[in-house]
């Protein structure tokens, strides 16, 4: 799969699984913070996208605490999941 | 005042309060790893559970058979009938009101029968009240994990209006794949047993347990008197506790209005040993002005028993206190918080009259309990 | 001792999450949180912003004002969402966005943070609405000294049981507002209200 289509794949699923209904995949920038500022994620959610991660790309975090690097951005988990999915 | 009477605690280190009291002061444990595939659950996990056939043979020896009851409701009624052996107490009497603690009661007939009322915790309440014949609708407390403090703290505030002159509590939560599920997609569980307030621990362990208080309004001044208790909302977030402890901090500051910390002998903190739970309690403590008082904490005798928590660690804190004890706190060594509490990691004895029960719970629910002892010798 | 109920609010006749959305979005709240909350907090929620929409000095942290609420359900409905991430073997992916809601008590602490009310917060069971329970329940928690007004809710969002009373009530002295708070005005509000629910036909919104 194309990083583009992975990036914009990822952010569909991301706006749908954290339940982000007033963002369109247009208003995340590819490198922008996804926690911190911006979206206003919090730590339910990056156990949700540990899920994604696992759901849709059968890829298994053992530490939780790998997630801070991983999400940093849309940008960062792609490029996580491009060289460790399974699905 | 509102006096302790009669207690029972129904969980994998016996069916009674006595034996319980007796094997926490030994340092044992209930709290076992499960392989995978317990519960159907696919991963492994610690939790203390209670064995299935000894609790049918002991229902089958002290209960009748008066309906088809679930694990949680056999275990709730038999843990009320245990308690009010040997007293006068009728749980029949009008002046009796049952209350219930529990979270997620029958949780797991979602998956098996979802259509049966067995869903619903007023159907539970129903179940264990009728059995004994109690004419009153019992009062069902679903407050989180501080439901057990909760339960009492209603029960204090029901007797001290008049409309009853008992209440029996009971707090129970019985472990199924949902609650194990769910906190493991948490990430809130330790993939061994669980260290409060250590700088080592990784997260809580699950247990399952019924447990049994009743209160009366009484004038003798002897025994456990359930003094005061305050439930205070952080307003934080639902889930993670709050960084300045700010409900925990307002309830023990409310419960604490009328006496020197002095005259504390311990807390019994809530302490599920995950990282931002111990942290957030020990802030709480301190800038409530009781960071001298110790503070111990008994989950790592049965895990987290949700529902029954407030309930059974209550219950093992009076036997301490009665005894002049403060129980030691299983699984800590050394103290991993940033407020400098005296977290009690052996046994110790006590001469002072009053201890504290602390819990939180997922939406930023907090409680604290004030329990004096009254000596007969003062 | 004397509560007085200070106004209340009525939500019902809603179908599903989608109405309530509609809702939030028809009466303008800008709160990204709600688009996290399950049914049940979303429809105690928007019942409550109703309620709280002309409260002077709005979020300004109020340390004696608690919030409790009460229903049949607890929280099925969520729980049942999140036992459909579990029941699956071949499947099972539980969500923890989904748990953190399987608390029939969340609801008051999404109405505590949005608010910043930093009193107490308790959640009841009770089969049907108890007028008598709730009375006294309410009455009973101004036992504690620093509670002087409550958030009252009879938050329901199960099956075909969706809806909201939230009332706010506060302690009887010279400067409450309202009408004095006893059993038998409690049974009538709540009874008029999913009356008018019925026969509306529509969202009943007082």
């Amino acid at each position: 799969m194309m990083e583009e289509e992975l990036i914009d794949k990822l952010k569909k699923e991301i706006i749908n699984v954290l339940n982000l209904e007033d963002i369109k995949p247009e208003d995340i920038g590819v490198d922008a913070p996804l926690f911190g500022s911006g979206l206003g994620l919090d730590s339910i959610d990056a156990l949700e996208l540990i899920v994604l991660m696992e759901k849709n790309y059968g890829i298994k975090l053992k530490d939780p605490a790998q997630g801070k690097e991983i999400f940093k951005s849309v940008h960062t988990m792609a490029d996580y999941i491009a060289k460790n999915r399974i699905k | 005042m509102i006096r302790l009477c009669a207690t029972n605690i129904v969980s994998s280190l016996g069916f009674s309060s006595k034996e319980n009291y007796e094997k926490v002061t030994r340092g044992i444990s209930g709290v076992k790893l499960y392989p995978a595939g317990t519960l159907d659950v696919p991963k492994d996990f610690c939790a203390s559970m209670i064995d299935n056939e000894r609790l049918e043979e002991a229902f089958g020896m002290h209960c009748e058979p008066k309906a088809d009851y679930t694990k949680l409701e056999k275990a709730a009624i038999l843990s009320v009938v245990l308690a009010l052996e040997g007293t006068s107490i009728d749980p029949a009497d009008n002046d009796t009101l049952f209350i219930l603690s529990s979270t997620k009661g029958n949780v797991d007939f979602l998956e098996t029968d979802p259509y049966s009322e067995k869903i619903y915790l007023w159907h539970s309440s129903r179940m264990i009240a009728d059995y004994f014949g109690n004419p009153n609708t019992p009062m069902i407390v679903s407050n989180a994990c501080i439901s057990g403090a909760c339960a009492q703290i209603v029960a204090h505030r029901e007797l001290s209006s008049g409309k009853y002159h008992t209440a029996i509590v009971v707090g129970a939560d019985m472990l199924c794949k949902f609650i194990v599920s769910g906190f493991q997609t948490l990430r809130a569980m330790s993939p061994t047993f669980c260290r409060p307030f250590d700088v080592d621990r990784k997260g809580l362990n699950l247990g399952e347990v019924a447990a049994t208080m009743v209160y009366r309004v009484s004038e003798e001044k002897e025994g456990i008197e359930l003094v005061t208790g305050a439930i205070r909302n952080d307003a934080n977030h639902i889930s993670g506790p709050s960084r300045t402890g700010e409900g925990g901090y307002n309830a023990l500051k409310y419960i604490c209005r009328n006496i020197e910390s002095k005259d504390i002998a311990f807390i019994n903190a809530h302490g599920t040993a995950t990282l931002y739970n111990d942290e957030m309690e020990s802030i709480a403590i301190t800038r409530a002005g009781l960071g001298a008082v110790p503070v111990n904490c008994l989950k790592g005798y049965y895990g987290h028993t949700l529902g029954a928590a407030g309930v059974l660690e209550a219950i093992l804190a009076s036997y301490a206190l009665q005894s002049h004890n403060i129980l030691a706190t299983k699984g800590f060594g050394k103290l991993g918080v940033s407020q400098p509490i005296d977290v009690v990691g052996g046994l110790r004895t006590t001469d002072k009259d009053y201890f504290i029960k602390l819990l939180s719970g997922f939406g930023g629910t907090n409680a604290a309990m004030l329990f004096k002892l009254w000596r007969n010798d003062k | 001792m004397k509560v007085i109920i200070n106004k209340y609010r009525y939500l019902g006749g809603i179908n599903d999450e989608k109405e309530l959305t509609l809702l939030y979005r028809e009466m303008g709240i800008e709160y990204s949180k709600f688009f996290k909350m399950d049914g049940l907090c979303k429809i105690g929620f928007l019942a409550s912003e109703m309620l709280l929409a002309d409260e002077p000095e709005r979020f300004q942290p109020l340390k004696d004002r608690a919030v409790i609420c009460f229903n049949g359900s607890s929280s099925l409905q969520d729980d049942s969402n999140y036992n459909a991430t579990i029941n699956d073997a071949d499947n099972y992916y539980p969500s923890p966005s989904l748990f953190v809601y399987t608390l029939s008590n969340i609801v008051t602490g999404e109405l505590a943070i949005r608010n910043k009310y930093y009193g107490e917060s308790s959640f009841y069971i009770s089969r049907i609405f108890d007028a008598e329970m709730i009375c006294r329940t309410v009455n009973e928690a101004f036992m504690d000294e620093e509670t002087n007004s409550i958030l009252v809710g009879w938050t329901e969002y199960f099956r075909e049981e969706k809806e909201a009373l939230m009332m706010l009530v506060s302690r009887a002295d010279d400067n409450a507002k309202g009408e004095l708070m006893t059993v038998e005005r409690l049974q009538q509000i709540y009874t008029n209200e999913r009356q008018y629910k019925k026969e509306d036909d529509g969202r009943r919104i007082n």
